[in-house]
């Protein structure tokens, strides 16, 4: 149980590649953080330089209040959980979970304790005596984990730990970690590309790219208040749909000309423009999926497109449509406010007319591409 | 009519063709068959003829037939008065030094290169390429002078032979490095967070996942000294005391000695070559394996 | 020339396909040199710019440095101890002890003789007493060449360490500086199996290449450069010297006779040997690779029982050693062996047949024996890749048409030769200096009569190692040109690798069939 603080990191490779930029950080005790990204973002290499794997080439790391640069990883004082499990392959799952406490020269009687104790928690006991070979995925995952558990340590570092995992499995593997996180109440880093794991596990989200932050926030912080175009894009699914417009203000009142419709910004969301004094210009404006609503003609709100795909999802409809100027976007209907035969018109070339409301956009500058009122 | 028959009858292009694959298959088939009892013969017959030869008793010389028509093991007999208990001690002595130690230089090496990233691993590896190209034998004229006067030659030669043989084993890292890089990082990596020095990582996980490597290194060890002839020659030097089977044996093949000692050749032969098949049969697995891997590295 | 996009390209036919590759190949070449250039005038640059950092380095390490560092330019280590590094600092003034001690009492001498390679030979004295002659040795040639050799590594071995030394006091003034603690000496013993061990490792196998190999190949390369032989061994008949180039110019110039009673030059043998170990490498390796992936995959063939007894056959014959079955076999082919006697027996030929006697039959004999015995080896490794060979490939090309023989040349043919690219080199090379095959079955016979003078014979199936090897055997003992066929064969085994290394599709496109 600790705070781990990041100053001014660097990783700097051999051939020159800069793989992260001074990545400033602080941990909190006990905080679950989630760092999230594409690949290639730096990411997993962040998470290798506080466990000790990889050199840090500039700025320092402090795992509670001490410098840990120079440090092995075993002197770290830490636990990680590897993507591909990392499970010694010619030992049994005890003689796995073992291994560091014996390492560390306890006596059997106690190692035997606290590996029959986790393999309660992650029900594993029946397990105990088999190699990793004869294991399910599932199974190796939550070996992988005691493993981690049993150490006690200070931070607990998970690398794209659900990604080997089929759909199924990592849902239910995701809520067990929340579980777990509760029992162990230490602190987590935990690395993933998965935006979902990122919103639903951390307490707080790191976004980043090429090795830079773009965002630090609460999950409900990067979903409502992204502060750029990056950011809006990578959380939430199906993707935030973008629209190149104009803001327009008459008098007090702030408007969107999306697609030749005109749509007013009102409530809260017109007063932050004000407030923060934006002037009229080309925006990107930004509309997730979910808050697009089917429309009736003749609206001065309403926009006219056409019906590319309909994909049933169960209990909603992604509708993939184009606009008249050929701007392709996504909108995502409650199957419960349709009828069936409302349903069963919804095929290829259906025209439709959508709208959205002013409390549900976000302004993104058309060249900076930052979030004209949290960015 | 047969079932059979009206079937063939009614048979549609499609199936006949079919049939006529059958066919053809059991006919390549048998050729396949006829070609590999060919080769086993081939390769076999030279090894059949040693030892029908070695049991030949009406004569020690090269003769144009092969089952002999007295058998005995005179042969065998006399191979002991002369200096062959010598050369075989020799070359065991020689092959089993190699094995264990040549094994630590090259696991050490390979390990090393595979798991450590360190700024001259690439030159270095660079430099031992560059290296092997010079060809070894070259090396031989300074180090038989030099180990002459280290007096570790002729009646000594063993001790100097272990020497030559073991010194630059570090360079044949190739195949034991293919091996190891199969190994993931990712057990180290997860090693090391639990609390493990390198050394440890390298002794508790690396080691007990590598037997097949540590295995077929011993193997070849063992039987490059065990047929070596060059090195062997050179720093004997001559002295029947510090020859090893290889230059012993060929000595009996020069045209002054062979129409006495042909036959004792191939007893030689016999009982050289058994210890080191049976060995090789039991671990064919493991050499097969360092064997495959090691061409796929490159 | 004209060049084509990717596109365009598709659009040739297969004729004007080739022609493309081989014309924009050769038109690459003077870029190619270019660029060697390139490279070689960077490399200049970068060992000049690593000389001046080092330097400025060195010089402000000195000035900014503070007393203790100062001293430790002089004497090693001073600056560990007086910091408290105990084992470091000794083992730096050890070592400077040592270095110095030596310099003074051998070093200096070596290096001086170094340039001479001695100045009295042995000299007969006269024993006044006894009254009669008797020799004394005085300089030795070869220690002088081979302790100044290893007196020079000595010398460079000091400098790196001075350096190392310099580097080290400056850290620690920074360390120190910066509030934190150097190590002691405890904590260096444990880096040693912690995150310094590859240093631990490397230890041993380097120091045994170092001495065993790197020392010898440059003395060799200097021998080269003597005239070392039988009748000049440096001690006991006569010094060696320098020679300069004589030697290369003996070997690789047509108009310098060989003399010893042979009609041609030195630089003829050396053609007619290097044209047949090429012709031999390239047979060995090539009609082994077919026909040991062809036994292979006979064997692998879906259908064929008792797969295990046929690899366990052939197998059998890797076990036993070389030197038994090369000089049974080539006992077997002798004149009087049993192939030529069952021959006989059997009436299909009447006097034996000369397979070690004429130089064309001999040179295809080995080839043949030598598939006799690559196969297994072959088959065992090209086994293995065969199988790794995913089956949907061809499974595709079969539901796209392809017949057996299309299926080999389009999906098992590039696979194999993509997979073993750098195989095929090693073996190349391999086979090049392969002197146990034609060393115990030949020798190197039949004599080549033009080739060969009384300095020792030259036979048409001898490969250069071998050549090499009888030179140093031979009656006058010529090392000086054994170096030089050495050195001739690395240059040629470099220049293949190298050549074929860029060209190497596994090499250039790592990624292609993974």
């Amino acid at each position: 149980m600790a705070s781990v603080k990041l100053t001014d990191v660097k990783k700097i490779y051999d051939n020159n590649v800069i793989a992260v930029h001074d990545f400033n950080l602080e941990i909190a005790d006990k905080e679950f953080v989630v760092f999230v990204g594409p690949s290639g973002c730096g990411k997993s290499t962040t998470l290798r330089m506080i466990a000790g794997l990889e050199d840090i080439s500039d700025g320092t790391v402090e795992i509670d209040g001490v410098v840990v640069n120079d440090l092995q990883p075993k002197d770290r004082d830490i636990a990680m959980v590897f993507q591909n499990y990392a499970l010694y392959p010619h030992m049994t799952v005890y003689d796995n979970i073992a291994f560091s406490l014996r390492l560390k020269k306890m006596p059997e009687d106690e190692v035997y304790e606290k590996v029959t104790n986790a393999a309660e928690i992650l029900g594993i006991t029946e397990y105990l005596t088999r190699k990793p070979r004869a294991l399910s995925g599932g199974q190796r995952q939550r070996v992988a984990i005691g493993r981690a558990m049993v150490r006690n340590s200070k931070v607990f570092l998970m690398d794209e730990p659900l990604s080997n995992l089929d759909a199924k499995l990592r849902n239910q593997m995701r809520a067990e970690i929340i579980l777990l996180r509760q029992k162990l109440n230490t602190t987590f880093v935990y690395v993933t590309h998965d935006q979902t794991e990122a919103m639903t596990l951390g307490d707080r989200i790191v976004i980043m790219r090429d090795g830079i932050i773009e965002q630090v926030g609460t999950p409900t912080e990067v979903f409502e208040k992204p502060s750029n175009l990056f950011v809006a894009e990578f959380i939430g699914a199906p993707k935030m749909n973008l629209i190149n417009t104009k803001l327009e203000q008459v008098d007090d009142k702030y408007y969107v000309t999306p697609f030749g419709a005109r749509i007013k910004v009102g409530g809260e969301k017109g007063k932050e423009l004000k407030a923060a004094g934006i002037a009229p210009q080309d925006v990107v404006l930004g509309v997730r999926p979910e808050h697009i609503v089917l429309a009736e003609a003749g609206s001065e709100s309403a926009i006219p497109c056409t019906l590319e795909v309909n994909e049933m999802m169960g209990s909603e409809l992604h509708l993939h449509v184009y606009t008249e100027d050929g701007t392709r976007l996504i909108v995502r209907v409650p199957t419960i406010n349709l009828t069936i035969d409302q349903r069963n018109e919804l095929v290829y070339g259906k025209k439709l007319y959508i709208t959205f409301e002013g409390k549900v956009m976000h302004f993104f500058g058309k060249e900076t591409g930052t979030n004209l009122i949290y960015g | 009519m047969s079932e059979k028959k009206l079937l063939e009858q009614n048979a549609s292009p499609i199936q006949k063709r079919h049939m006529g694959l059958k066919a053809t298959r059991a006919l390549s088939n048998t050729a396949i068959y006829a070609l590999l009892v060919a080769i086993s013969v081939i390769w076999l017959i030279p090894f059949a003829c040693i030892l029908l030869q070695s049991f030949r008793v009406e004569s020690t010389w090269q003769v144009g037939y092969v089952i002999p028509q007295q058998w005995g093991f005179d042969n065998y007999v006399n191979l002991f008065k002369t200096d062959f208990p010598r050369w075989y001690t020799n070359t065991f002595t020689a092959a089993l030094v190699t094995a264990v130690l040549q094994t630590i230089i090259v696991l050490c090496m390979s390990y090393t290169l595979s798991r450590f990233r360190f700024k001259l691993r690439k030159p270095l590896m660079r430099f031992m390429l560059i290296l092997g190209m010079f060809p070894g034998m070259l090396t031989m004229i300074i180090l038989y002078r030099v180990l002459k006067d280290l007096g570790l030659t002729q009646a000594n030669a063993v001790p100097g032979l272990i020497l030559v043989y073991i010194a630059s084993s570090g360079m044949g890292y190739y195949v034991s490095k293919g091996f190891f890089d199969t190994i993931p990082k990712s057990l180290d990596e997860a090693a090391r967070v639990d609390g493990a020095t390198r050394f440890q990582v390298l002794k508790k996980i690396i080691l007990p996942l590598s037997k097949p490597i540590v295995i077929y290194t011993i193997l070849t060890a063992f039987m490059g000294p065990w047929g070596d002839y060059v090195f062997a020659q050179y720093i004997s030097f001559g002295t029947s005391s510090g020859m090893n089977v290889a230059v012993g044996l060929y000595r009996w093949l020069n045209k002054d000695q062979i129409a006495a000692s042909y036959t004792m050749f191939c007893a030689g032969g016999v009982l050289v070559a058994i210890p080191v098949t049976v060995l090789f049969m039991c671990l064919q697995k493991y050499y097969v394996e360092g064997v495959t891997g090691g061409a796929v590295k490159g | 020339m004209k060049k084509y996009s990717d596109l365009e390209y598709l659009k040739l036919s297969k004729g004007q396909k080739l022609l493309y590759k081989i014309t924009s190949f050769f038109c690459a070449i003077p870029q190619k040199i270019a660029g060697l250039f390139v490279a070689l005038w960077n490399l200049i640059l970068k060992g000049y710019n690593i000389v001046k950092n080092e330097a400025v380095d060195i010089w402000t390490t000195f000035v900014q440095g503070d007393w203790k560092t100062k001293v430790s330019f002089l004497v090693m280590g001073f600056g560990n101890i007086a910091r408290g590094q105990i084992l470091r600092g000794l083992l730096f003034l050890l070592f400077e002890v040592v270095f110095i001690g030596y310099m003074i009492l051998a070093g200096g001498y070596w290096l001086s003789m170094l340039p001479s390679l001695g100045k009295v030979g042995p000299t007969e004295e006269y024993d006044f007493v006894l009254d009669a002659y008797y020799t004394v040795y005085n300089d030795n040639s070869f220690k002088i060449l081979l302790y100044g050799v290893l007196t020079i590594f000595f010398i460079i071995g000091f400098v790196y360490t001075w350096r190392v030394n310099v580097r080290q006091n400056k850290l620690a003034e920074k360390i120190l500086k910066s509030g934190k603690k150097l190590k002691s000496g405890k904590d260096d013993l444990r880096s040693m199996v912690d995150d310094k061990f590859h240093a631990t490792l490397l230890s041993l196998p380097l120091t045994g290449i170092l001495i065993f190999t790197v020392m010898p190949i440059v003395f060799m390369i200097l021998v080269a450069f003597t005239n070392y032989d039988g009748a000049h061994d440096g001690y006991y008949s006569n010094l060696f010297t320098w020679v300069g180039w004589d030697n290369f110019n003996t070997m690789l110039n047509w108009n310098v006779a060989k003399g010893g009673g042979s009609v041609q030059s030195y630089a003829a043998t050396f053609g007619e040997v290097l044209s047949w170990t090429l012709m031999w490498a390239f047979f060995a390796t090539f009609t082994n690779y077919f026909l040991g992936m062809f036994v292979a995959m006979a064997i692998n063939k879906k259908g064929i029982k008792l797969k295990k007894l046929w690899r366990t056959v052939l197998v059998l014959t890797i076990a036993i050693p070389q030197f038994i079955s090369l000089l049974y076999v080539s006992k077997m082919f002798a004149k009087n062996g049993i192939v030529n006697g069952f021959l006989m027996s059997m009436g299909w030929i009447s006097e034996a047949l000369p397979f070690w006697e004429d130089p064309t039959w001999a040179r295809i004999t080995v080839i043949l024996i030598n598939i006799w015995i690559g196969i297994p080896h072959l088959m065992l490794i090209t086994t293995g890749i065969l199988m790794n060979i995913p089956a949907d490939l061809y499974e595709s090309a079969r539901i796209d048409g392809a017949n057996p023989w299309q299926q080999y040349t389009k999906i098992t043919l590039p696979y194999m030769l993509f997979v073993t690219g750098p195989y095929l080199l090693t073996s190349f090379t391999g086979n090049m200096n392969n002197f146990n095959v034609i060393y115990l079955l030949t020798g190197g016979a039949p004599t080549n009569p033009a080739a060969s003078s009384a300095a020792g014979t030259v036979g048409y199936t001898d490969l250069l190692i071998t050549w090499l090897f009888k030179i140093t055997q031979g009656a006058e003992s010529q090392y000086y040109l054994a170096s030089v066929v050495g050195i001739l064969v690395f240059v040629v085994v470099a220049l293949i690798s190298l050549v074929v290394y860029n060209v190497l599709p596994s090499i250039k496109n790592e990624e292609d069939f993974q």
